[in-house]
């Protein structure tokens, strides 16, 4: 089993797994847990196929695991980590569902295999709340029904979450423009606008946040931040970010 | 012009509130399907088709086989399960008389495949990947068939018969017939009408898209099967398991806890099922059956496509005296629905003849997608009727309040009737008169456009159950066996029996999804179960009342258990839905591009238990017809039957950019049934959704647009 560094290409990528791709899942039976001590590493690289050590920092916790060079960060964060929050939708950078933060900016983590966020930091869905306390956003798509089927709504949180980040105010627009690639078929788009729009209200942003305890959990907040700021449209971040190598 | 009231709110139902398990869905601890992992669990996977028609000479899997950590591979050669709920049921799905009888059986394993997606093998091994790899180790000799793909097409002569009985679809009774409804004379009809006018309306096949495709954990312990399953009604799906697969109904279980949406994709069980429980049978431990997104889309099913011609006759002023459809609908290789074109009932008319032709094609199959019958075939009665408005000169709002329906087929009362008010309070909210002009009147190059659509639709009443348990802690449990597709029936149950016991909802609690824990319910489909389940929870808090006006609360120890199992009628009178929609749009004549500017959509579905969740389902369903009316499709290569469009760029779902602001008016309204007088709303707002945005188009640029989707391509080869 090779444990060095692989360079794999989006296009061996797809080609590896395009027509039979499917959903990847797994996790603790009947829970989804949160990630505050770092679970065991079930289910392993053992196959014999090429696998590498990697070291991710998710919701500030760090791990360190033997991943499969073909397996996506979706993959790794539900079967391996037991973050089932993170949802799959499409499986190929479609739909949205599985969208995530790495380094603060929202990627589709079904289209970024986990070998490439070696040494980066993830954030879920499972690491919004603070205990009990949910995340302005997450309290307003309570209040707004946002979430109908729920299935892609850790996606839309997450892009949510990215683009107040980086613009705490946004107009309806920018709201659209910047969750325009989480897709929504139970269609309740105009309820999330709603709702992103009123936490920003709320100051739903992550301003007043930073430098308290959840950057404390962060490995690097500030370059996540930074990382963000010249980009325009979560889209484009998270629909090229799997090709981005 | 008569306001109807608005009912107020009781102590719980009428006021919005967000659902029960709203926090489990933003902080990612709902457990759906495919979250669940089973210690020893494999993985399953499934080769499909190449072809849209082909028959199998040979498969060779022997070199899948001896791929480390495969465990067992099927095929039609070793597995011959029938799916009774996959083929012939003309939406009759639950009755096994006609799996028995039917000449149409499909095998989860066909051969030949009639199809391209169809199942030719599944896999079950020790990873998803390890599955993946096994799969394009499996080799099939195949003899490619001639194949079909339009639905009038395959049924002229020189088409390849997809079946030995041809291609009219074989209905319940084996019997190639089309659906034909008629009342009065057609023919005496068009003699005495003024004008006659004649068109033709098609409709494309799509998808339902569900965000969660689909997922099946099987597991078996002795001989009892558990599934972890997204359906639509666990009851339905597992009793089809237990048929197909010739065991007890008590020897299944199905569990479905959240599932990500499903729109008509999920009822009853599926070949996903099946397969999954045969494989778990064979290598003895739990598997995980994943389906891709592409699979879903063309293994499962969508909305049928359709072909329709019209021929209308009316009088000098503008009055219906003939109305007559042939219709088409392309149902893929197996009848897995009725193939109905709903739309002719929306009218008053002396007389009226519809055909419907269910057609066999080499199709992806066509089912259940949110109202089956309704957003196709509105689509093409209300355009058709928008444009006899037009060439009688007559508003069109004038030419419906004229026309439409004010007593089910002209005959049976409705149980109350608020058409006339949804369409007068719509046309008021929307400015009507301000915003329809003479078509294409718009100067310039982006012209804009008004159109309104209207709608009925079933609301009927059902058996189901609820069992309801108090304990001497004073918390409610209700068990029903719901699941939460995304409508909030959990959510809409606990507010129901909270204000049926009169009690806070903070004290219900709802266990719900699991067919060993719940008693029946009818599925979440035809948008149902808050009326029939519904109606039962509130029977059975009327039984624990009575308890405990006779026993006293519980205590210690203590419980009262409650049930019922209503079978509530309408007394004769027919329940509907109404509703009405007005919408601007604004077409960009150089470029083909629609925006919809305003969207106004007046409801009338009763009373409205959660205005929040109510809410949401009719912009839902508003949006994805928009989506149907202007871009969605599943485009095949008509020199290889093969499907280029699967998913959701390629099929060109609605997105937040596409998406506009709909507003939704409630006129609600009591008929005396269902619970506290709610009716259906899960399929109301899709309905008529597609059929405005056509008129609108038409408004704008004075030209009909006949064949969807309205694509830019369409709208600047209409302008040329």
């Amino acid at each position: 089993m090779s444990k060095r560094k692989r360079e794999i290409s989006r296009r061996q990528f797809l080609e590896g797994t395009g027509a039979v791709l499917a959903v990847a899942t797994a996790g603790p039976a009947l829970k989804g847990q949160l990630s505050s001590a770092s679970p065991p590493v079930t289910d392993s690289a053992a196959s014999g196929a090429p696998s590498t050590a990697i070291r991710l920092v998710v919701n500030g916790t760090e791990h360190r695991l033997d991943v499969e060079d073909r397996w996506t960060l979706a993959e790794v964060l539900r079967d391996h980590l037991g973050l089932t929050g993170t949802k799959i939708g499409c499986d190929r950078g479609e739909c949205g569902a599985c969208t995530v933060l790495l380094d603060g900016r929202p990627v589709y983590s079904c289209s970024n295999l986990a070998v490439w966020a070696d040494g980066r930091e993830v954030q879920t869905v499972e690491g919004l709340a603070q205990g009990e306390q949910l995340d302005p956003l997450q309290q307003a798509f309570v209040e707004h029904d946002g979430p109908q089927c729920g299935f892609c709504t850790s996606g839309q949180l997450m892009s949510a979450k990215g683009l107040l980040t980086r613009n705490p105010r946004p107009t309806p627009h920018e709201v659209r423009s910047a969750m325009t690639g989480n897709i929504c078929r139970c269609s309740n788009y105009n309820r999330y606008v709603e709702a992103v729009l009123a936490a920003a209200a709320a100051g739903g942003a992550t301003t007043p946040k930073r430098g308290s305890g959840r950057s404390a959990q962060s490995a690097k907040p500030s370059a996540a931040v930074a990382a963000t700021k010249s980009r325009r449209g979560t889209t484009i971040a998270a629909a090229s970010a799997g090709g981005v190598r | 012009m008569s306001r109807p009231p608005i009912l107020t709110p009781r102590k719980t139902v009428g006021n919005p509130t967000p659902r029960i398990d709203a926090i489990e869905r933003v902080t990612g601890k709902a457990t759906y399907s495919g979250d669940i992992h089973l210690p020893g669990m494999l993985y399953g996977r499934i080769l499909r088709s190449p072809h849209a028609h082909a028959r199998i000479r040979q498969i060779d899997v022997s070199k899948a086989l001896a791929l480390s950590g495969v465990k067992s591979v099927l095929t039609h050669e070793n597995c011959t399960v029938v799916w009774g709920a996959g083929s012939i049921s003309g939406g009759r799905q639950y009755a096994d008389e006609i799996k028995k009888i039917t000449r149409h059986k499909r095998y989860v394993f066909s051969n030949p495949v009639r199809f391209f997606g169809e199942p030719v093998a599944a896999v079950a091994a020790t990873s998803r990947h390890i599955a993946e790899e096994a799969l394009r180790l499996i080799t099939v000799d195949y003899e490619t068939l001639a194949f079909v793909l339009d639905q009038e097409e395959a049924l002229r002569p020189e088409s390849v018969k997809i079946w030995p009985e041809g291609n009219i679809s074989l209905d319940a009774n084996n019997e190639a017939e089309p659906e034909v409804y008629r009342r009065g004379n057609v023919e005496e009809g068009f003699r005495k009408a003024a004008f006659v006018f004649e068109d033709r309306y098609t409709t494309t096949y799509v998808q339902n898209a569900q965000m969660e495709p689909r997922v099946c954990v099987a597991s078996w312990v002795g001989d009892k099967l558990t599934l972890y399953t997204p359906t639509q009604g666990t009851s339905n799906c597992r009793h089809d398991m237990a048929r197909d697969l010739g065991i007890p109904d008590e020897k299944v279980r199905v569990i479905c806890q959240y599932m990500g949406g499903g729109f008509g994709n999920k009822n009853q069980n599926q070949d996903a099922d099946l397969i999954a429980a045969v494989l778990a049978k064979e290598v003895g431990a739990p598997v995980k059956l994943e389906l891709s997104r592409k699979e879903d889309f063309i293994g499962v099913h969508g909305r049928w496509p359709t072909t329709q011609y019209y021929k209308v006759g009316v009088s000098r002023d503008g009055v219906l005296q003939a109305l007559q459809l042939r219709g088409y609908s392309g149902m893929g290789p197996y009848r897995k629905n009725s193939g109905a074109i709903g739309g002719i009932e929306l009218y008053q008319c002396p007389n009226v003849e519809s055909s419907v032709y269910p057609v066999y094609t080499n199709r992806a199959v066509s089912g259940n997608y949110r109202a089956p019958e309704f957003p196709q075939g509105f689509f093409g009665i209300e355009s058709m009727m928008d444009d006899v408005a037009h060439k009688m000169e007559m508003d069109p709002v004038e030419f419906v309040l004229k026309n439409m329906t004010r007593k089910s087929n002209d005959e049976a009362p409705y149980s109350n009737y608020t058409l006339e008010d949804c369409i007068h309070r719509g046309a008021e909210a929307f400015e009507w008169k301000k915003r329809w002009h003479a078509p294409g009147a718009t100067p310039g190059a982006i012209k804009r456009g008004a159109g309104m659509s209207f709608m009925t639709i079933r609301s009927p009443l059902g058996q189901s159950s609820a069992v309801l348990r108090l304990d001497s802690n004073s918390r409610y449990t209700v068990f029903v066996g719901v699941t939460d597709i995304g409508a909030g029936a959990k959510t809409t149950m606990a507010m129901i029996a909270a204000e049926a016991l009169e009690v806070p909802l903070s004290k219900i609690d709802v266990v719900w999804g699991d067919t060993d824990r719940c008693p029946f319910s009818v599925g979440e489909s035809g948008s149902r179960t808050t009326d029939m389940t519904g109606t039962a929870v509130i029977e059975a808090a009327r039984d624990l009342k009575r308890q405990i006006a006779e026993k006293g609360l519980p205590k210690g120890q203590d419980a009262l258990i409650a049930s019922a199992s209503p079978k509530p009628t309408s007394e004769g009178k027919v329940r509907k839905s109404f509703g009405a929609h007005f919408v601007e749009v604004e077409v960009d004549t150089e470029l083909g591009r629609v925006g919809v500017l305003k969207y106004v959509a007046v409801h009338d579905s009763g009373r409205i238990l959660n205005p929040l969740t109510a809410t949401s389902q009719i912009k839902g369903g508003a949006t994805q017809g928009i989506g149907m009316a202007l871009h969605e499709d599943l485009l095949y290569d008509r020199r290889t039957g093969q499907p280029l469009t699967a998913g959701y760029y390629g099929a060109r779902i609605m997105t937040h950019l596409d998406a506009p602001e709909i507003e939704v008016i409630f006129i609600e309204s009591d008929d005396g049934y269902g619970p506290f007088g709610a009716k259906c709303i899960g399929e109301a707002g899709i309905v008529h959704a597609v059929a405005v945005v056509g008129n609108a188009i038409f408004n704008a640029i004075g030209r009909r647009m006949k064949d969807l989707p309205i694509t830019r391509d369409k709208i600047l080869g209409a302008l040329a």
